[in-house]
């Protein structure tokens, strides 16, 4: 390899500059909200579509479905557990006044969406700029955010019918049923076709796993926040920040 | 040619004698069965015939009448029970083997002869399972059928009280209980029937006369309801208590309680199948039933809650489980510390509205306009933004050169490093409304 010397190693050596996007925190939460929302849908929908062949393929006798239904409350306590350490972490950062609040939906989305919605209908010439979050990043973890909170409560009041009912009437228990039935639907109608089409058919999009982005994406698709970085290269504390 | 001729002549001569011979067999073999026919089983009619071709002397009933009509002919068997011998002629001419000319002798085959061979029956019960193997040489089919009952199989384990033919239809008197066409069981035999199995099954029978369905049959004489045979069978009557038949026991309420033609009549719902299907111990119990029928299963079916022989109405004040706290003393055999708001929690084979569980009924209404919003906006969004990208990319083949932006940008824009300044400007650029690649196009 070394003995041919056209072309010089500096000239092959590409750089890429990487930015920071997510912290090892929110990539294992993402890994685990990953596992354990495939768990909970590989478990969960062949219950809801019991009538159908498929699901009786996988749901071939009682043990079977005892079997899956305790994988589904297992992977129930992990996602729980999951939602509490994240919510208590931004507690936490609240409290101390650290949250980076770029997650937090603004007036400024909406624009950003009309504008958006302008350029894909050929009336705008150019995409809004966007800050570390544009709004559809957003509109995915708040979709999220309240699909898991509505599940999570759904599903704790359907496996606790006796000790809800000692509170509250029992109409509520068929009502969970079918909004943690449907919400399931949605939730999965909603990863498919917005998220994964945006982080692997838009573009292939892992800074979720690897936790930084390079130079080239930073600018296309985070301009606002690239400027802010690249004006202030070394302030970690203000990274998250949009100064906008 | 003469020879031949003759022949011929005679061969076809030969045959059509052969064949009215054979015709002539037929039609008389025929009309010796018809009188099985009549019978409406499904027993062999063949059998019949060969049975009076082949048996031994077919002696009249005159004659063994001439004893056996007569009241007070008796023998005593070894165990000491008295055997009355005494047939009522007139009883026997009315029942349905009578009517049709049937002789003593085609049951008990083995009496024609005088003196009649040695009783080898030790006791009553004896007498009448050694008797009942004879109902085999005419109805055959259903004959099997009680092979595989309960009854038979109590029977084989020793239990000679279980049900024989003859201990439901009796001996002499034998009359029928379907229609000789159509082989529907006749209105009248339907009130018989649970009259028949009290015999033996007295307690059940009372639960079932106190019953919305036995009070209706007995009461009022209707034959809407179910009897005995209509749940358990007629023949070949299998074990109720087996996690099979509780399994497809929803299955066998059904049969009726879905049928509009019956319940329409009495304003019974029939949409109760359907709702305890869709509820989530009915969803358990059909995927079991589907899956493996006989697994154990600790979900409630129908008669878990509606009772089993003493099913009341739902509305009745003191057993009626439409009363919230009559259901929940079902609630609890399953649920010991369920609460009086528990069994709000089954739907009551209610179809969610506004009146009744409204809740779940505006959570499906709402999911039923949110699902078609999120489809339809994701679907709309990520298609415009497919079709913009395929634009922007087909107009940038044809220009590769937008005015005001660097070559050098269009040409290789993945990762290009570069100094943080010229970046600045560029992403100022972009700002600004021409200077950009997506703006390349005009």
């Amino acid at each position: 390899m070394k003995s041919q010397p056209q072309p010089t190693p500096a000239q092959r050596v590409k750089l890429v500059r990487t930015f920071p996007r997510f912290n090892l925190s929110q990539r294992w939460e993402h890994a685990v909200l990953l596992l354990c929302v495939a768990v909970l849908l590989t478990t969960g929908l062949p219950q809801k579509y019991h009538t159908t062949t498929w699901s009786q393929a996988i749901i071939t006798s009682p043990e079977r479905l005892n079997t899956i239904q305790q994988i589904h409350h297992i992977t129930a306590l992990v996602l729980t557990a999951l939602v509490l350490y994240h919510l208590g972490k931004a507690i936490y950062l609240i409290s101390r006044r650290k949250l980076p609040g770029d997650m937090l939906p603004t007036l400024q989305d909406i624009k950003d969406a009309w504008a958006m919605l302008l350029y894909l209908i050929y009336i705008r010439k150019q995409k809004p700029a966007f800050g570390k979050y544009n709004f559809e990043q957003k509109v995915t973890y708040w979709f999220l955010f309240f699909s898991l909170g509505i599940m999570l409560v759904s599903g704790y009041v359907m496996w606790f019918p006796k000790v809800v009912t000692r509170l509250i009437p029992g109409g509520v228990i068929p009502g969970a049923i079918m909004a943690h039935s449907t919400e399931a639907i949605v939730t999965l109608i909603f990863i498919v076709l917005f998220h994964f089409y945006h982080v692997h058919i838009e573009r292939l999009n892992l800074s979720i796993f690897s936790g930084w982005l390079n130079e080239e994406d930073m600018r296309t698709y985070h301009s606002l926040e690239y400027r802010q970085l690249v004006r202030e290269p070394h302030s970690e504390q203000d990274s998250g920040v949009p100064k906008a | 040619m003469r020879g031949v001729g003759k022949q011929l002549f005679l061969f076809v001569a030969g045959m059509v004698l052969l064949g009215s011979l054979a015709a002539v067999i037929l039609v008389n073999t025929k009309a010796y069965a018809a009188p099985g026919e009549t019978i409406g089983s499904n027993g062999s009619q063949t059998h019949l015939a060969a049975d009076l071709a082949g048996s031994g002397p077919i002696v009249s009933n005159e004659v063994c009448l001439g004893c056996h009509g007569k009241p007070g002919l008796s023998i005593n068997l070894p165990n000491g029970d008295i055997l009355d011998l005494y047939v009522n002629p007139e009883n026997y001419a009315a029942s349905v083997h009578g009517k049709d000319g049937y002789a003593c002798v085609q049951c008990h085959t083995d009496l024609g002869n005088y003196p009649h061979p040695t009783f080898t029956a030790t006791d009553l019960r004896d007498v009448t399972l050694q008797l009942t193997n004879t109902c085999d040489r005419c109805h055959s089919g259903v004959y099997n059928l009680t092979m595989d009952s309960v009854h038979a199989a109590a029977q084989a384990a020793g239990k000679r009280e279980a049900a024989v033919c003859t201990d439901c239809h009796g001996s002499h008197s034998v009359h029928p209980w379907t229609d000789s066409k159509s082989g529907a069981i006749l209105p009248e035999a339907r009130l018989d029937i649970p009259i028949t199995c009290s015999r033996c099954h007295f307690a059940i029978y009372q639960k079932y006369r106190s019953s919305v369905h036995g009070a209706a049959l007995t009461d009022e004489g209707n034959t809407d309801v179910p009897t005995c045979i209509d749940c358990h069978g007629v023949h070949n009557i299998g074990n109720p208590t087996t996690a099979a038949f509780r399994l497809k026991s929803p299955q066998l309420c059904a049969g009726c309680h879905t049928n509009h033609e019956i319940m329409d009549k009495y304003g019974v719902p029939t949409n109760v199948l359907n709702t305890y299907v869709s509820d989530f111990h009915g969803t358990t119990v059909t995927l079991f039933e589907k899956q493996s029928p006989d697994a154990q299963t600790n979900k409630p079916v129908c008669y878990d809650c509606h009772g089993v022989h003493d099913i009341s109405r739902v509305d009745n004040p003191e057993t009626g489980i439409q009363m919230q706290q009559n259901l929940l003393v079902r609630c609890k055999v399953c649920h010991p510390d369920a609460t009086s708001n528990f069994p709000s929690a089954w739907m009551s084979h209610y179809i969610p509205s506004p009146q009744h569980y409204s809740l779940v009924y505006y959570v499906n209404l709402f999911y039923k306009f949110f699902i078609p919003a999120v489809l339809g906006s994701m679907v709309t969004l990520v298609g415009l933004d497919v079709g913009h990208t395929f634009y922007v990319k087909t107009r940038r083949g044809k220009h590769p050169r937008a005015e005001g932006t660097p070559p050098a940008t269009d040409a290789q824009p993945p990762s290009q490093p570069s100094a943080p300044e010229t970046n600045d400007e560029r992403i100022d650029g972009q700002q600004g409304p021409q200077n950009t690649p997506e703006g390349s196009h005009d």
